[in-house]
């Protein structure tokens, strides 16, 4: 996501005052911290415990009003794993970024970031999650269904992870008169 | 002429081709069996050429944008029914033609072999658009094939991103072409070797054919291991 010149602004001062979301929800007492903005839309990080009381008051408040869940995507930053959702209300007609991240250091060898799933009680997130979880390996804990959607079912690996090494078999080998 | 012939099956039975020496060639008679095939095939073969040539049946196959060019030039504007290939069969058993119109992923792979191989004979290939001649822009991509004569042989190869209507035409023109020449033995030649059933192991959803290489394999492993005999060229033949 590309942020402007806004980030390094955002370096020098040491914290970033709430945006109108993150009011809301430390009125509601959900702490959340703000990140600088992704293309003029509030951005806020939340802690992955409090991600479905803050989507449920998100969703269902009547002056707020983010009813619409865009998007869930995975990012795999060099540090973190982030689980990104998108949040948009017809009637008021804004937008917020929500991000939950994990350290990569807090994941053990072999296993999957851990983060809450939405799709219990957002059945718009159900087929998002599963993608995640698909291309970047990020494991939504309480999916119901949670298993890999555009890849084969036997694939290995995530294949938008930094660290994917793609087989060399016969469909992708490349021949000595190839041009690539 | 008598290489081509050589190579005949003597039976009906036989259905891989005898591959003769080239130095013994001189020495093969052929059987009135094989020269009654060769004289019939010499007189049918232009009449069922010409007949095959003209009504060539595409297989209703589409994976993405492609497949629009190939709606159009089904359509009125271009009207691939002047050649003869106006119906685009749902089933592959009524088709003698896959255009593979559309980027071939590693998920769709399996399918697409399987309708190849519903196809009944004589059964020809276009591949279509640079995603499915070489990969095209997604190359070294990790969920796209690259070419999908990795998969299929291919006969004619059509590029273009996707290619125009009147290419598909010229494309069918040429594939009309090859039918009018080539002959019977040179069909049975290049006969796709094809699997009735493919067997999977219930438990692990892999081809048994794959298991049981990966047995021998081990086999041959351990007998080298044990008899601490090189088996080198004879399990790479495995």
């Amino acid at each position: 996501m590309s942020e402007g010149h806004e980030p390094e602004k955002a370096e020098a001062k040491d914290e970033l005052k709430a945006g109108p979301f993150g009011q809301f929800l430390e009125e509601h007492g959900i702490p959340s911290r703000r990140l600088p903005d992704s293309c003029g839309v509030e951005t806020i990080e939340l802690d992955g415990k409090h991600l479905e009381a803050a989507m449920k008051r998100l969703r269902n408040s009547h002056e707020i009003a983010l009813n619409f869940l865009v998007s869930v995507a995975g990012v795999d930053s060099p540090e973190t794993y982030d689980s990104v959702y998108h949040l948009w209300s017809y009637s008021n007609l804004n937008e917020l970024v929500v991000k939950v991240r994990v350290p990569k250091a807090s994941v053990p060898e072999d296993r999957l970031p851990l983060v809450p799933s939405l799709a219990p009680f957002w059945p718009a997130a159900n087929w998002h999650e599963r993608e995640t979880y698909d291309l970047v390996g990020i494991r939504y804990v309480g999916h119901p269904y949670l298993r890999r959607i555009l890849n084969p079912w036997d694939w290995e690996g995530h294949p938008l992870r930094r660290d994917y090494k793609q087989l060399v078999d016969a469909l992708n080998d490349k021949n000595q008169f190839s041009m690539r | 002429m008598s290489e081509t012939d050589a190579k005949i099956p003597s039976g009906a039975s036989e259905s891989v081709p005898v591959s003769i020496p080239e130095e013994l060639k001189d020495t093969v008679t052929l059987t009135t069996l094989d020269k009654a095939i060769e004289l019939l095939s010499s007189a049918v073969d232009p009449v069922a050429n010409w007949a095959r040539s003209n009504s060539v049946w595409p297989l209703t196959f589409g994976t993405s944008c492609c497949a629009i060019e190939m709606m159009c030039v089904g359509m009125s504007a271009f009207d691939i029914s002047r050649f003869g290939s106006e119906v685009f069969r749902a089933t592959p058993r009524q088709a003698d033609l896959i255009i593979t119109a559309g980027t071939i992923t590693r998920k769709m792979a399996p399918a697409l072999v399987t309708l190849y191989e519903q196809l009944p004979e004589p059964k020809y290939v276009i591949a279509m658009g640079a995603c499915t001649v070489t990969g095209g822009m997604f190359n070294d991509s990790y969920s796209v094939v690259q070419g999908v004569d990795r998969l299929i042989p291919v006969d004619v190869y059509l590029p273009g991103c996707p290619p125009r209507p009147e290419g598909i035409l010229d494309a069918l023109l040429k594939l009309q072409q090859k039918i009018r020449t080539e002959s019977l033995a040179e069909r049975r030649k290049r006969a796709y070797r094809q699997r009735a059933v493919r067997y999977v192991d219930y438990d692990t959803g892999r081809p048994v054919e794959d298991l049981v290489a990966e047995a021998r394999m081990e086999t041959a492993e351990a007998l080298a291991e044990a008899t601490g005999y090189a088996l080198d060229h004879q399990v790479r033949k495995v």
